[in-house]
């Protein structure tokens, strides 16, 4: 099968590091996938094509924007490829109702914007997935498409320089990290070592967000992360991302409100298991034992934070087993090769 | 011919780009028995130019692109290509974005700051919709490019059509309404033409006080815009404080549909193309809408050009380095050059009709 990812080329976000992955993986099972474009450095792992008429089915990687190609860039992905071999893989959960969760998190603005988001999807593709294993429209097709990749652990680890990491864009995360981890961190900073957060807006909104109506999803507070000494740093490209989540003794995974309401993966669910660190996940230990098994139970960072942290850090040991066992679950059920067969499947279906 | 039912894709602007000329293909095609349609919800602003998304109903899907723009967003424009099949859709390229890149002055083809496309984007974007792509020069670079000049001239647009250049140019020499007549009317966007704007003025100088005020109209003659401070682009150049020293109104972009009677609120008003435009022989729908006013056109063009649309009349219209000399002989014996407006009308009539261009694009239709 030839796959042609149809995609916003960003090295530093989004699903960049999964179309990497299935690139690798559908060339050992004799799949050849693509991204829709010219050669690019930064990109290493990734193989593009312009010739689009040379593959059965395009898939279109919708994050947060809409309109990210104009339509001199979508003609020719569109002439060559039928609507019928065309499919939408929305990572963001934009193809829903209208959620707004807790005045805060939300995936449309206003009802006009989700109209506009399904009808350009409905027009666009005879399929629609996303990444959960329960997706609340009938005519969605739940399909995990983030997977783990063993070959992706880094060996040897890197020296250890902070004992909190977290790698990850402030984008809706404020919120939970202010009223949660923050918090937690506040009471036992003195006993811990250093502590970084690695990705871009934390160290305040770019300047569109106000424009755009998205001062909340950029929102923070520098002073409070320099008063508890959180480094921050600019984001990584995806091929460094595992290597900096190495440099921390743990790491942690937050996840968007909406996303977290919607049951959908990301990258950094499994992406975070290739790192040599110890994953704390910031989901509920029920959603972090259905993906990692019942040694995630164990690793979600949900309540007694502070206490969690301090254990982590004081019986490495027997959190590294427990990572382990979900190395094995990971790589027994969310490989890429499997996550490869089964997007082979949900476009053939 | 057997009636041809002609979707064209392009997005419609009032104070820009092909509205004119798309609209007089609409006028055009009833009185040929044709039908012409522009891809789109039914509008208020252009009620005279029929709008569809009705794609499966017309024989061919015909796209003018200006900008990138033109393209509609989706799902409109997965609607379109899923259901006009390739070999029913053909391509104008007006500004010769399917070539190379080409730089003349500060002038551009491809213009990435702006509009975010590389070259090879048009390139493979103008392919996938169409094998057949037009340009409006009648010289196209590319061999893959078919000369087909699109724009045209509407003789009953023309304000006043003149029984001979002596009624012309005594109506031209005389008060109008008894007001003072303007000297010069430009109508244009400020979009790579300050260069020639200016030296048009500059030359004129010497003559202002017997030639009449100026006045220009369209975007951005006021003021250089922030974002073109912002990018680096120098094509929005412009000297306000020049202009208003030597007297010259600027206004803002006048409707598509009131350019003529615009244009003929002065003796005399300036054809210029964009560098890139004279570079590639590329003409625009004010190549030949200039002549329906009640106005000289000042054709500051190149030679061949002037010559090859226009015909050979049209060469006592051409002004260059003696505009000054030019304009000051015009205005001291007007009737050969209202004679050599008249004539030139004639040709555009018979060459260069909307009646004819819909005749020469049907017969790239059926090549």
């Amino acid at each position: 099968m030839k796959v042609l990812f149809v995609m916003d080329r960003r090295n530093d976000a989004g699903s960049i590091q999964a179309v990497a992955n299935y690139i690798r993986a559908g060339e050992e099972l004799g799949h050849t996938l693509a991204v829709y474009g010219r050669e690019e450095a930064g990109f290493p792992g990734v193989r593009f094509s312009l010739e689009a008429g040379a593959f059965d089915y395009a898939v279109f990687v919708f994050e947060s924007k809409l309109r990210w190609m104009s339509g001199v860039q979508l003609a020719p992905v569109l002439s060559a490829i039928p609507r019928i071999r065309r499919a939408v893989l929305d990572a963001d959960g934009m193809y829903n109702q209208r959620i707004t969760l807790d005045d805060y998190d939300r995936n449309h603005a206003s009802e006009q914007d989700r109209r506009e988001w399904v009808a350009h999807c409905d027009r666009l593709a005879e399929r629609i997935l996303q990444p959960t294993l329960s997706p609340r429209e009938a005519r969605v097709r739940p399909l995990l498409f983030y997977g783990y990749d063993p070959d992706s652990r880094v060996r040897p680890a890197p020296e250890k320089q902070a004992d909190i990491v977290l790698v990850a864009h402030n984008w809706w995360r404020w919120r939970e990290l202010s009223e949660r981890l923050l918090p937690a961190i506040e009471g036992i900073r003195s006993r811990l070592d250093g502590i970084r957060f690695v990705g871009a807006w934390w160290d305040g909104a770019p300047p569109w967000a106000g424009y755009l109506g998205l001062e909340q999803a950029f929102s923070v507070d520098p002073e409070r992360l320099r008063r508890l000494r959180i480094h921050v740093a600019d984001p990584v490209p995806y091929t460094e991302v595992i290597q900096t989540m190495s440099q921390g003794r743990l790491n942690i995974m937050t996840q968007r409100p909406l996303l977290r309401a919607l049951g959908f993966v990301t990258s950094k669910y499994f992406e975070i298991f290739c790192a040599d660190t110890v994953p704390l996940v910031m989901i509920p230990p029920e959603q972090a034992e259905m993906v990692y098994g019942p040694a995630g139970r164990e690793l979600s960072l949900h309540e007694g934070m502070a206490e969690k942290l301090l254990d982590v850090l004081a019986r490495p040991a027997r959190y590294r087993e427990l990572v382990e066992q979900v190395r094995r679950r990971l790589a027994e059920r969310h490989s890429y090769r499997q996550r490869v067969i089964e997007l082979a499947a949900a476009l053939e279906a | 011919m057997s009636p041809r039912k002609l979707l064209f894709v392009a997005k419609m602007t009032r104070f820009a780009r092909a509205t004119f000329t798309i609209s007089r293909y609409a006028r055009a095609a009833q009185a040929l028995g044709h039908e012409v349609a522009v891809f789109g919800e039914e509008s208020s602003e252009f009620p005279s130019v029929p709008h569809s998304l009705d794609v499966k109903r017309f024989d061919f899907a015909v796209f003018v692109v200006c900008d990138a723009s033109d393209f509609p967003d989706l799902p409109y424009l997965a609607q379109l290509l899923d259901a006009a099949p390739k070999q029913r859709r053909i391509l104008i390229d007006c500004g010769g974005r399917y070539n190379d890149t080409v730089r003349i002055e500060h002038d551009f083809n491809h213009l990435e700051k702006i509009d975010g496309h590389q070259g090879w984007e048009w390139i493979e974007g103008f392919q996938a919709v169409s094998d057949k792509i037009l340009q409006p020069t009648l010289k196209p670079l590319r061999p893959d490019v078919r000369p087909f000049l699109f724009h045209g001239f509407d003789p009953a647009e023309v304000a006043r059509p003149y029984a001979s250049a002596a009624e012309a140019a005594q109506a031209w020499s005389s008060r109008n309404g008894g007001g003072e007549r303007l000297g010069v009317a430009y109508a244009g966007n400020n979009w790579q033409r300050w260069t020639q704007v200016r030296k048009f003025l500059e030359a004129s100088e010497p003559l202002r006080k017997d030639l009449g005020g100026v006045r220009i109209a369209g975007w951005d003659w006021d003021r250089r815009p922030e974002w073109a401070i912002q990018l680096g682009i120098q094509g929005v150049d412009v000297d306000p404080e020049w202009l208003g020293q030597i007297g010259v109104q600027t206004q803002t972009a006048v409707p598509f549909d009131e350019v003529t009677s615009f244009l003929g609120q002065a003796r005399f008003s300036p054809v210029l193309h964009r560098p890139l435009f004279n570079e590639l022989g590329l003409v625009t729908n004010r190549t030949f809408q200039t002549f329906c006013a009640d106005t000289i056109p000042l054709l500051a063009l190149p030679e061949d050009l002037v010559e090859a649309i226009y015909g050979p009349e049209a060469r006592l219209l051409r002004v260059g380095d003696d505009t000054a000399d030019r304009l000051r002989d015009m205005m001291r014996r007007p009737e050969p050059y209202w004679e050599a407006v008249l004539k030139t009308r004639q040709y555009l009539a018979q060459h260069h009709s909307f009646e004819r261009r819909f005749q020469e694009l049907s017969a790239i239709l059926e090549s």
